[in-house]
């Protein structure tokens, strides 16, 4: 079955992009309880900072992608300080939230159209985009690389969460905000380090799709939908959730178009949303709190 | 200012205000966070356009089936999502909108995708053409428009509107004195869809073109700048906004900008407004509730 092993390839590439995305998401979700929709817009101002140092000043490789993660994870940051945090200060709702980074995230999108144009760019990699042949599927040196960075970044995340002091008060934000304030956590300071590491994800998820695919200014709306979807079937508020089923979106994607035209790629990711807002809110792995109404 | 800019700014002015109002029912007065609500005008215009192109509809029915069709797909949207709240609602709705503009771009025989949809039927009334950029067409958007917000401002005040308010302050309680919150969601998203639909076939008779873009995710955030710059629960806010939007973007035509930035920086400005709004006066200009 070499062509539906070649679907099943496709599918893990596809996951692990929206499996970065989400991871962030999630993280971000966990510690302060509202939709960073803004997050998106970090994944198109990394790939088109990207594609500057690289395509445009011809950097070498080694430092144009450390360069775009610290400045990926700063954007994140100043989005916390300058927009939320203000905001959380004043006890603003979740929903004014999501919908202040819904904002954000057009602002951005549309701020990079006018700069860079609507036109897709593409990154040229080079000998990257040579083929391996497996068991007759083919895959290319660069989705090679995807995958194995994709989980030596989740393992590093994973061991982040759970093995380092950061990590631990993370989690202890994640579970109340307030028990973690009285056992003398810096809570505001952990939500920013919250951000710079979701955003720092992003960012390698932004310079992927960049080489992977191509950018386009609005990519970061249908990519957080996609991770949205992702993280709900996996649950919100659990990061190896999101990741789980941010694959599962990705494998549903590809292996759907097998019966279906290949322009219902999209619907595959958000009939799957449905499924599960109508089934399962909580996702695989989540928490039910606050999804479901009284 | 000539006078074919003046009909132009009022007539589009009517649709937004049809618009806005409408929105606000859902989301200032019931207190449904509804990012749908371009894809109910989109589903009014591409009925209409339809109707009256591929089957020869005439307009006074095909503008009454928009606003009936819009109010049919949101209680599809209601059914999927009405155990949600809060921000899950907002994004399962979002996602919502993002599935009719796939459906647009995808389900060809019908929508023929991105070509859109060209020379949509002028609009008659009772053997009167209402030709684009005229004072007819400008009477009727404004007659439509004057009813949306008659209609409003009495379904606000009757006793369902208070059961509508009641629904977005304290839903367990009124559940408590046996109330069925649920249909009063379901009723209350119809009416605003519908009004929705009506400003659609009016958008796609004046535009005499429509495209899947028209009713891209990006077009909701005019509709919450809309509704947020003019307030929650209030349909007279909804009206100054509009006014301020809709004169905003036509002066903004007269900004000698390059052609390939008159789209971002128009998208810009509302985002800007929205989060201006936001973040230094969240109820607005009239807003008498907060979003929650």
């Amino acid at each position: 079955m070499p062509i539906a092993l070649q679907y099943v390839l496709n599918g893990i590439i596809t996951g692990s992009i929206y499996a970065l995305v989400a991871a962030g998401f999630a993280l971000i979700y966990s510690t302060n309880k509202f939709m960073h929709f803004a997050h998106g817009a970090v994944v198109v101002l990394a790939g088109y900072f990207f594609y500057s140092l690289f395509s445009s000043a011809h950097l070498s490789i080694f430092l144009a992608l450390p360069l775009t993660l610290v400045f990926g994870s700063l954007v994140g940051l100043a989005v916390y300080k300058l927009a939320y945090q203000p905001m959380q200060k004043k006890r603003a709702s979740n929903v004014v939230l999501l919908i202040l980074s819904i904002a954000l995230l057009i602002l951005i999108e549309n701020a990079i159209q006018a700069i860079y144009g609507a036109d897709v760019q593409q990154l040229s990699v080079g000998s990257a985009r040579s083929s391996l042949e497996f068991a007759g599927a083919r895959i290319t040196l660069l989705q090679l690389a995807i995958i194995a960075s994709s989980v030596v970044f989740f393992i590093f995340l994973w061991l982040g969460m759970n093995k380092t002091s950061l990590g631990r008060k993370m989690r202890a934000v994640a579970d109340s905000r307030e028990l973690a304030d009285i056992a003398g956590i810096d809570s505001r300071k952990v939500i920013a380090w919250s951000f710079v590491v979701g955003s720092f994800l992003a960012a390698f998820a932004g310079t992927l799709i960049g080489m992977e695919q191509n950018l386009t200014p609005t990519m970061g709306t249908n990519l957080m939908v996609k991770a949205f979807a992702g993280a709900v079937v996996g649950g919100v508020a659990s990061v190896p959730g999101a990741i789980a089923g941010s694959y599962l979106v990705g494998l549903a994607e590809n292996l759907g178009i097998v019966f279906l035209p290949s322009s219902y790629k999209d619907a595959i990711a958000f009939a799957l949303l449905f499924i599960f807002l109508l089934a399962k809110p909580e996702g695989l792995f989540g928490i039910e709190k606050g999804v479901k109404d009284v | 200012m000539s006078f074919a800019l003046a009909l132009n700014i009022l007539t589009l002015l009517a649709i937004y205000i049809i618009l806005g109002v409408s929105l606000n029912l859902a989301l200032g007065f019931t207190g449904l966070l509804n990012l749908a609500h371009v894809a109910f005008f989109g589903v009014g215009a591409y009925t209409s356009a339809l109707l009256t192109k591929n089957l020869g509809v005439s307009f006074e029915i095909a503008f009454l089936l928009a606003g009936i069709a819009a109010a049919a797909f949101s209680l599809l949207v209601v059914l999927a999502t009405k155990k949600l709240k809060g921000d899950y609602l907002a994004l399962a709705t979002l996602a919502f909108g993002f599935v009719f503009y796939s459906l647009l771009l995808n389900v060809q025989a019908i929508t023929r995708g991105p070509l859109g949809i060209p020379a949509i039927p002028q609009a008659k009334i009772f053997g009167i053409t209402l030709a684009s950029n005229s004072i007819s067409f400008l009477i009727f958007a404004g007659l439509v428009a004057l009813a949306t917000l008659a209609f409003s401002a009495k379904l606000v005040s009757s006793p369902f509107g208070k059961v509508m308010q009641a629904t977005r302050d304290d839903e367990l309680g009124l559940r408590v004195l046996g109330k069925n919150t649920t249909a009063v969601k379901y009723k209350a998203m119809a009416i605003s869809a519908f009004f929705a639909g009506l400003a659609g076939s009016l958008f796609a008779h004046y535009i005499s073109f429509i495209e899947p873009a028209n009713f891209y995710l990006n077009e909701i955030i005019l509709l919450l700048t809309i509704v947020i710059l003019g307030g929650l629960a209030s349909i007279k806010g909804s009206v100054a906004a509009a006014l301020i939007v809709v004169l905003v973007q036509e002066l903004l035509r007269f900004v000698p900008l390059p052609s390939m930035l008159v789209g971002p920086a128009r998208q810009m400005f509302y985002a800007l407004v929205l989060i201006v709004v936001l973040m230094t006066r969240p109820r607005g200009l009239f807003g008498r509730v907060d979003l929650k």
